[in-house]
């Protein structure tokens, strides 16, 4: 019996002292004033958008320069004009571009640009905007500012969001064929399987140029 | 004379593994430069940590003559509540409580999680008497359910320094998760070898109804040891978590029937009471040199599972050949 006592007692003071050594109960309404304020991604998209956006997008590459720099030194035009926050061969590059549509479908239009001796077909995207081209083609937001991956995404998400709704439908209820158009916006390119066949954009900034 | 019999058969199975894990070893030797290499070494140690985890705890089942489909879903439960208590804590706004948890603490909390996990599934076994395949196939479908409604599909990153340090730290010049399944290791081999549990284990996958008549509560047993596995997945559930920084509500698919691949190749029959822990840590490590081999082959991941059912169904073939004799 007593050892019983002894053995169950033991017991009873290891369980305790591990439950002291991992859980700790305060007040919730203590903590929530302690809590850091979460991370409002609409609103620092909001400040991006009205302060160094408009400035990057101004610097944008045009189409065609960007064709030449490829062509003489890919690499150099790579580190220069691309960026990714990510791991592997995706980059992303603000570029501009103006061209005359060929063709308007529900989810994009196609416009012939670039060099007038190598013209390309450009895809503009204009309904399904996801990912993180915008974010990382405009180089203004740092990985090391951020602890965490989600706040990054959300930046995405909402620099997309501002595009789907504020940006696209005026456009998109006025583009149609044979229209004169000036878009710039964030386009995607392989470093390691490099192809400007089947380009595609994700515009930040489109217009009808008047005739 | 039975004991000798089944020590040489128990060795001989050893025997193969080994004989398959060097001329795996040396087939991938040749063909990529890059396999005998400290790095790479390591590497596959970090991996297969998990697997022995895991496997460890299958191999005492399958001694009893049972499985455990559920041990994948169960990691990735454990996983979850280990990072979730460790980040959040638990919040009772009713009450205006926040219940917080040290690392100790939701270390405690994933693998007390585990154990209850299997010991449901051994409740199920048998209280009610259902196949151990049908009983663990419901736990997976429920703790996979379980983890994601704790996560609500999303993962749980961010989880610190020192937790990171249980998946990616160094002790001593060893990898961390190593020394964890060195550990897992010998405990398994002192309770299979040393004590009466390990001796009701074998008996009573040997004869089940041996073990009964011998007077062994063989119920309370098969408690243990599905109580055991459950921790176990918990602990490679952890490790898992902390590699990756991350909990991810999809983590540990499919690691149910790698962990029964090593417990097969390592020479544990599948019909219990024949097979040891070391036989179980000579499958393991085969999976996942055959793993690592696989991809600095630059094998296609399609052809990767080929091959790894056919190794295991050999394995198996070579089991029931060895049944026969």
């Amino acid at each position: 019996m007593a050892r019983k006592i002894v053995k169950y007692g033991l017991i009873t003071i290891v369980i305790g002292l591990l439950a002291y050594k991992s859980v700790f109960i305060v007040k919730l309404s203590e903590l929530q004033t302690v809590e850091p304020k979460a991370f409002d991604a609409p609103a620092f998209v909001q400040k991006l958008w009205d302060g160094k956006l408009p400035a990057r997008l101004d610097s944008a590459i045009t189409l065609d320069a960007l064709q030449a720099a490829l062509k003489s030194n890919r690499g150099a035009a790579f580190n220069t004009y691309f960026n990714s926050m990510s791991i592997g061969n995706l980059r992303y590059g603000l570029v501009k571009l103006t061209g005359k549509v060929l063709s308007v479908s529900d989810d994009d239009i196609t416009v012939l640009a670039g060099n007038s001796n190598e013209p390309l077909t450009v895809k503009v995207i204009t309904e399904y905007v996801y990912g993180n081209a915008i974010r990382d083609a405009s180089r203004l937001v740092d990985i090391k500012d951020f602890v965490n991956t989600a706040d990054l995404n959300n930046i995405s998400e909402a620099l997309n969001k501002r595009v789907r709704n504020v940006v696209l439908p005026p456009f998109k209820a006025k583009v149609k064929k044979d229209d004169n158009v000036s878009v710039i916006g964030a386009l995607e390119l392989n470093e390691a399987h490099f192809s400007l066949n089947d380009l595609e954009i994700i515009p930040v900034q489109c217009k009808i140029i008047q005739q | 004379m039975i004991a000798i019999q089944r020590n040489n058969t128990i060795n001989l199975a050893r025997l193969q593994s080994v004989i398959a894990l060097v001329v795996l070893c040396t087939i991938i030797a040749i063909l990529s430069d890059k396999f005998l290499t400290m790095d790479n070494g390591w590497n596959v140690l970090r991996q297969i940590a998990v697997n022995i985890c895991i496997s460890v705890g299958m191999t005492l089942i399958v001694l009893t003559a049972g499985i455990d489909l559920s041990v994948g879903s169960i990691l990735a439960l454990c996983g979850a509540i280990t990072a979730g208590l460790s980040k959040n804590g638990i919040k009772l706004p009713s009450a205006d409580l926040f219940i917080g948890f040290t690392l100790l603490g939701a270390l405690l909390g994933g693998i007390i999680v585990g154990s209850l996990l299997g010991w449901f599934n051994g409740f199920v076994i048998t209280k009610f008497k259902v196949p151990p395949f049908v009983g663990t196939l419901a736990m997976l479908t429920i703790a996979r359910g379980l983890t994601m409604l704790w996560t609500q599909g999303h993962p749980i990153s961010n989880l610190g320094a020192p937790f990171a340090t249980i998946g990616t730290g160094w002790l001593l010049g060893i990898p961390v998760p190593v020394w964890i399944a060195g550990v897992v290791v010998l405990l398994a081999i002192f309770i299979t070898r040393q004590t009466r549990l390990g001796r009701y284990i074998y008996a009573i996958g040997g004869n089940e109804n041996a073990a009964i008549l011998s007077g062994i509560n063989i119920n309370k047993v098969k408690l243990i040891v599905y109580s055991i596995a459950g921790a176990l997945a918990a602990v490679g559930g952890i490790m898992v978590t902390s590699r990756l920084d991350s909990a991810q509500p999809n983590a540990g698919t499919g690691y149910e029937l790698d962990a029964i691949a090593a417990v097969v190749i390592g020479g544990t029959s599948l019909s219990g009471g024949k097979g040891s822990i070391g036989g179980t840590v000579m499958g393991a490590v085969i999976i996942g040199v055959l793993n690592n081999g696989l991809v600095l082959l630059n094998v296609s991941p399609f052809w990767q599972q080929v091959v790894k059912g056919a190794v295991i169904l050999i394995a198996v073939i070579i089991d029931k050949g060895g049944n026969k004799k």
